[in-house]
């Protein structure tokens, strides 16, 4: 057999992305200016969904990854082989390669495999998140065909001063996380203010399990060490000048069967990334650099077989803006230029090396009731022709006053994603002749928030959507996987979400109900036995899945309790063989002690609460109920 | 094991005895059909694809064509969790070697070869990378495994030696691990003795006695060879690098070296005896680069009489992934798989080579059991 991570899932992309610095709220913004400067891939996806994950929802995922968090927020589905291991994306029923992960606006996908393993991506390492439903090639590059998830840093430059934090996690199976981390701002008003962050974390996960198996399905043993370090700087003038600095390096190693030195499994991934900004209101300037490596070695872990790239990558974006009567308008003209260097065993003895260029002309109308945005990009890449790619976004205002709003969406646009450097480059197995993949996506929705009294406020989107994603390629099992582009999928389906919170002068309390109904077929037949695989669920994407998740809080005491719902998991392409579908819970409770000027949070947690019998993508089974209890001491001297 | 007493697993069962009721209301007969649900038939292995770990046990009834799937999951509620390698009767239990991606999950699980109700679950350190079993006596059966297997890149895959699990059926038990070559592959019972095979690159066919449990010693014969069968004139054969290997079983001594075919691009497999034991069938198969690799190939057959074999005309036109004869009517079950990530066919054909009715199976069809 292939080896998984340096094999078969594997590939790469390149991406592209866009400006931002991304003020997602409000309150960071002390120059008017800076209003302007907005996330690029939300503010120019006018008629797409965009949920943004809140500030105390990323607190108490702090000890946990990226895949954690965005089971029990979002109805991506996860495809995890155990424990602290492997885990990939399917993104309205799209596969691992079809979500764009953007840090900072710069696609941190890895180029090799094409996707981002999300046990590598803790939650502690960004400010903020948002999650972009649907396609959004024209507005981010490569790989946004079934949605991209956006993180972000920014400093808070409102709140001038001095924080010095430091967080323990202790929990079940001997699993310990450690956060070191200091955040300044200097004070508001001189001619330059200065904020910056250093941040240090790391993560044992022992998964020292007391049992060996569960419901008679065995429990793989995996070890997980995962560290990181993260640096950002800023300095900004009276002018709106921004000069940013960011800095994030991870390493995450994971052994699975640790004990056993005959067939132990390591795999080692680090990345380096660098990115520095240069913004004015008009004008914006990155050059970064990235590099990736992955290490897998079995038995004899002194010989791995090793993987590197590194991207050079550098934009520029000039947004020019007009008012037309009532109109406002937005044009952000940009150019990116890449360079890739390569050397992967499996591609043979030389480096690769490819230049990747964007050029794209996004264009936003708002009028006041009208929102309309109008993108075209075009990719080029050596030894590969991606298409043009254009799309079209509307909002429309239906009602508008103070206790109501109700906006209706519709979007529609073109995908590709340039195929991963191991579906072009693995010897025998990739193919240097895989045309680009042809897609497109159609969606349309409702959004409406409703506030009834002052403490109330009611807020629901219902999202349909069609994905069509023709010569999908993929590795084939039917020879030997090697990569064809044979496939049509057809993915399709509706969200609903609605959020309920109900606050008074001493409680708070919130609901959030969210389900997705995701069918995503293959509709090609291309050989007699295609006639099996027909109009059948995409494997391991489930067809109906839910979350559920409520809190009361009290002060700065709050118990959560979160939920996800699965439905069946198909694992072969003709249905026949499944996942059962299974719910999971957790509750939280969190309380806040303040000694002088040291805040310390504590956090008790119970995961999996009705210790639910679930299988990862093995056929193993994932650990039962457990339990973890994390600390974290700020210090906080605030600047007046 | 966990007794099975939940509702589903009730409603199932019925179900299952339901579908079983009508397949023998149909064939008139008047036995109790929930006594014995898999009494007789034909159990197709299904080896699954390793990586997902979904190996199966298929069920075709005696006469038909209605399968039923996954029968260990059917009446255990629990999937096998592994490559499918092999399945073997004895005392009226059943053996299902099972094979998973992670090392130390191998096992073998026993069953009640009438209900497939799981009996007991050999794991390791007792079973690891378990290739063939045989019954040898009353309830005792060996099991042949590699050990566990190391870096393939790194020319340490097969752990050296191998061993052969000496399993008790009384107790469910491993009793015994006999030494042998590494990666020991097929297993044959001529009489009193064992013959073993190879993968792991040894050149001598293993010989183990079975009323002792004792290797004797072994028959020097070739680049990887493993036992196919015993034919009408009461000879061993052998297959080895090309070759089929004539073996008087008593003597030990090499009659005859069989070429098989001239195409050295091509892999041959799957050595099968006819029901007269006067032919082996088997595969020949190659990849095709001009048809961006894909598995192809044919079915061929030679009598144990036989001076050459050229391997130029097919018996039957088609590449199988699993092969074997049925011993009493003789009809030949061919499994056929599409592709590891869909329910693979068994097509059933006349000992003339004329083909009979397709059964649709589950992933990769590789082995049958006629009981």
């Amino acid at each position: 057999m292939m080896r998984y991570r340096d094999g078969i899932i594997l590939s790469l992309l390149v991406g592209s992305f866009s400006v931002t610095n991304g003020q997602t709220n409000g309150t960071d913004q002390t120059l008017p200016a800076v209003t302007i400067r907005g996330t690029t891939p939300e503010r120019f996806s006018a008629g797409q969904k965009t949920q943004r994950i809140d500030s105390v929802t990323l607190e108490q995922f702090r000890f946990q990854t990226l895949t954690d968090l965005l089971t029990y927020t979002t109805p991506i589905a996860f495809k995890v082989y155990g424990a602290g291991q492997l885990s990939t994306a399917s993104f309205r029923g799209t596969s691992a390669n079809h979500t764009a992960v953007l840090w900072n606006g710069i696609n941190i996908n890895q180029p090799t495999l094409g996707l981002s393993d999300f046990s590598t991506l803790p939650v502690t390492g960004f400010d903020q998140l948002a999650v972009q439903y649907g396609s959004s090639a024209s507005c981010v590059g490569s790989d946004a065909v079934g949605g991209s998830i956006l993180l972000m840093n920014n400093p808070k430059w409102q709140q001038p001063g001095f924080q010095a934090s430091v967080g323990q996690q202790l929990g079940s199976f001997r699993n310990y996380g450690t956060q070191l981390g200091i955040r300044f701002v200097s004070a508001a008003g001189k001619r330059w203010q200065i904020a910056g962050k250093s941040f240090f974390y790391t993560t044992n996960a022992n998964n020292n399990f007391p049992y060996r198996e569960r419901g008679n399905y065995f429990v793989e043993h995996s070890i997980t060490q995962q560290k990181g370090f993260i640096q950002d700087l800023y300095f900004r003038n009276q002018k709106n000048q921004q000069l940013s600095v960011n800095l994030w390096l991870t390493d995450n190693d994971l052994t699975v069967t640790p004990y056993d030195t005959t067939v132990r499994e390591r795999t080692r991934s680090q990345s380096y990334r660098f990115l520095t900004t240069y913004e004015t209101n008009k004008l914006t300037l990155r050059l970064g650099w990235i590099r990736d490596v992955i290490d897998y070695a079995r038995g004899n872990f002194n010989t791995p077989s090793h993987s590197e790239t590194d991207r050079l990558i550098s934009r520029i974006e000039k947004e020019f803006t007009h008012s037309y009567q009532s109109a406002e308008v937005s044009l952000r003209l940009g150019g990116e230029w890449s360079y890739y260097r390569t050397q992967v065993d499996g591609y043979g003895d030389q480096p690769i090396q490819e230049n990747r260029a964007d050029l794209y002309a996004l264009l936003r109308m708002q009028w006041p009731r009208w929102l309309v945005s109008a993108n075209l990009r075009q990719a080029f890449v050596t030894r590969f022709d991606p298409p043009i790619t254009p799309s079209l976004g509307v909002e429309y205002s239906l009602l508008k006053t103070g206790k109501n709003t109700l906006t209706a969406k519709a979007s529609a646009g073109r995908s590709y994603r340039v195929p991963t450097l191991n579906e072009r480059y693995w010897k025998v197995l990739g193919n240097p002749d895989i045309r680009p993949e042809n897609g497109f996506n159609l969606e349309a929705g409702l959004e409406s928030r409703w506030i009834p009294t002052g403490h109330l406020t009611v807020t629901t989107e219902a999202t349909a959507f069609r994905n069509r994603i023709d010569d999908w390629s993929y590795w084939n099992p039917e020879s030997g996987y090697r990569v064809e582009n044979l496939q049509l999928v057809v993915a399709r389906g509706l969200e609903w979400s609605g959020t309920l919170n109900y606050t008074t002068a001493n409680w708070q309390s919130g609901l959030t109900l969210a389900y997705a109904l995701t069918r995503s077929s293959q509709e090609r037949v291309y050989n007699v036995y295609a006639q099996d695989i027909i109009g059948k669920q995409l494997v391991y994407v489930p067809k109906h899945s839910g979350r559920f998740s409520a809190f009361v809080a009290k002060g700065k005491n709050r118990l959560t309790i979160q939920n996800q719902v699965n439905s069946r998991q198909y694992i072969t392409f003709d249905n026949i063989q499944f996942l059962r579908g299974y719910l999971l819970t957790n509750v939280l409770l969190e309380t806040q002690i303040k000694l002088g000027p040291v805040a310390t949070r504590i956090q008790g947690q119970i995961n999996n609460v009705f210790d639910t019998v679930y299988l990862n993508v093995k056929r193993n089974a994932m650990p039962g109920r457990n339990f973890t209890i994390q600390l974290i001491c700020n210090l906080n001297t605030p600047k007046q | 094991m966990r007794k099975v007493t939940s509702a589903p697993s009730v409603r199932l069962k019925l179900a299952l005895g339901l579908l079983v009721a009508l397949n023998w209301s149909c064939n008139n007969d008047n036995d109790d059909p929930q006594a014995l649900p898999y009494g007789s038939g034909v159990l197709v292995v299904n080896q699954g694809n390793f990586t997902d770990n979904n190996g199966t046990i298929s069920y075709f009834p005696p006469t038909g064509s209605t399968a039923s799937y996954d029968i260990f999951n059917q009446v255990n509620q629990r999937s096998l969790t592994g490559s499918v390698q092999a399945y073997e009767e004895a005392d009226g239990k059943g053996l299902i070697l099972v094979d998973n991606t992670t090392a130390g999950q191998d096992k073998v699980e026993i069953v009640d070869a009438n209900t497939f109700k799981s009996l007991a679950t050999l794991k390791s350190p007792e079973i690891e990378n378990p290739r063939s079993a045989v019954r040898v006596s009353a309830n005792k059966v060996y099991v042949s495994c590699w050990d566990l297997s190391g870096d393939f890149s790194n020319g340490t895959f097969y752990k050296d030696p191998g061993y052969i699990a000496v399993v008790d059926l009384t107790t469910h038990t491993v009793t015994k691990k006999i030494p042998a070559v590494k990666g020991v592959e097929t297993l044959l019972l001529v009489g009193s003795e064992v013959f073993a095979g190879s993968t792991g690159g040894s050149t001598k066919l293993t010989v183990i006695d079975i009323t002792t449990d004792q290797l004797k010693t072994g028959i020097e014969i070739g680049a990887n060879p493993n036992p196919v069968a015993v034919d009408g004139n009461g000879k061993l054969w052998v297959y080895s690098g090309g070759e089929m290997i004539r073996v008087n079983p008593q003597s030990k001594a090499i009659e005859n070296r069989l070429k098989i075919g001239t195409d050295k691009t091509r892999s041959l497999s799957k050595f099968r005896l006819s029901a007269d034991k006067q032919y082996f069938y088997f595969v020949s198969s190659f990849y095709d680069a001009a048809d961006n690799y894909k598995e192809k190939g044919e079915t061929y057959r030679f009598s144990v009489n036989d001076t050459s074999v050229p391997a130029t005309t097919p018996f039957i036109k088609r590449l199988f992934s699993g092969l074997a004869v049925e011993p009493q009517s003789g009809i030949i079950y061919g499994g056929y798989t599409p592709s590891y990530k869909q329910a693979g066919y068994v097509f059933r054909y006349q000992t003339s080579g004329t083909l009979i009715d397709s059964v649709k199976a589950e992933i990769a069809p590789s082995g049958f059991y006629f009981k």
